[in-house]
């Protein structure tokens, strides 16, 4: 993130994922709760859907993106020795994109298969 | 009654300690007649107070845990022992004097006067009564810094973050009609440490002595930025 983007736009960027978050996070549950796919085939079925695909990558990047503002604020606060700050960044930094490459390459294969 | 009081002698003691007291306390007696009679009691004692009445801010002290005015604050209504301690997180001076220069640099980089680019008029500067309410919960603040020194974002970065007293500061200049700075101020106050260091953890709202909400001039500094990036 540039230094302009840094203040105000993480602070906005975590209010805007956690909406979506939250508004996904009930709609998942409902699911769950009153229409959870039966087997693996109804599973693949339902996320593969080009809806519910699409908005379950936008969930899992929004999670990854508020977690990153959040662990950043936390690092900033308490963690002052710049090396150290940056390489604890780096390394949750890279965790995350991990994460959601793997989250996407799951989403790819359901949607393919 | 018991007092526990914090002494520190920067030239002799190694660290804080906590010395007791015992006054005798009289009907409708405040925080500061105790001190002032602890302070008779051994003349060695320091702590800072002037006007009496919380109005100087002076004699913020940190009483069981909470900052507070000595000068206002009842001794019924605090429990036994009372445990007297200087502002948390400042450098101290000595026993309960601390040094604020770092939550003064804070009020000065908020440039806390109004800035106009307009001609001055001949007389004053005129505003609406509506206009004027919007200082109202803004202008008492009386600089007494209860509300950042109880501030965690202020203690882990005082250098950076304006903290919740020089920030309630911004918004009474950015919310005043007369002033014509609100960009300059607006992107002052932008990168991660100057404002967006407050996580609105509140303990500004619940120690200020003139009950003014730091928080909430804050979520209007956010929401004014946000308005105008937009
Ligand atoms: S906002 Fe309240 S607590 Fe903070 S400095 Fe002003 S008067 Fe004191
Ligand atoms: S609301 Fe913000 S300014 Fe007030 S105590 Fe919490 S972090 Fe500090
Ligand atoms: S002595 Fe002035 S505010 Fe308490």
């Amino acid at each position: 993130m540039s230094r302009k983007a840094s203040g105000l736009k993480a602070w906005a960027l975590q209010r805007l994922t956690a909406i979506y978050i939250g508004l996904f996070s009930l709609y998942l549950l409902l699911v769950l709760l009153f229409a959870a796919p039966g087997g693996y085939i109804e599973w693949k079925a339902w996320l593969g859907g080009s809806l519910v695909s699409v908005a379950m990558l936008l969930y899992v990047l929004s999670v990854l993106m508020h977690a990153w503002i959040g662990v950043r604020d936390v690092l900033i606060d308490y963690i002052h020795p710049i090396a150290i700050r940056a390489a604890l960044l780096g390394v949750v930094g890279l965790s995350l994109v991990a994460m959601g490459l793997w989250a996407a390459q799951a989403l790819i294969l359901v949607r393919l298969a | 009654m018991k007092f526990l009081v914090s002494r520190y002698n920067p030239e002799s003691d190694a660290s804080p300690y906590m010395q007791a007291f015992d006054v005798e306390v009289s009907r409708g007696m405040m925080l500061r007649d105790a001190l002032l009679e602890i302070k008779r009691q051994d003349e060695s004692f320091a702590f800072r107070h002037s006007c009496g009445e919380g109005v100087c801010g002076s004699d913020g002290v940190n009483v069981n845990g909470t900052n507070k005015l000595a000068c206002i604050t009842p001794i019924s209504e605090l429990k036994e022992p009372i445990e007297i301690r200087p502002f948390p997180g400042r450098p101290i001076i000595r026993d309960l004097v601390v040094d604020m220069t770092q939550f003064y640099q804070q009020y000065k980089a908020v440039k806390p006067w109004l800035v106009r680019n307009d001609p001055m008029p001949e007389q004053e500067i005129l505003q609406s009564p509506q206009d004027r309410d919007k200082l109202d919960g803004l202008y008492e603040c009386i600089m007494c810094g209860c509300c950042s020194t109880a501030c965690p974002s202020f203690w882990w970065n005082p250098e950076k973050f304006h903290g919740p007293q020089a920030l309630l500061t911004a918004w009474r200049f950015l919310a005043d009609s007369r002033d014509q700075a609100t960009d300059e101020r607006l992107d002052a106050l932008e990168g991660p440490y100057k404002l967006f260091r407050c996580h609105t953890i509140m303990n500004c709202v619940e120690v200020c002595p003139k009950g003014l909400n730091p928080t909430k001039a804050i979520g209007h500094i956010k929401n004014l930025m946000l308005k105008n990036a937009v």
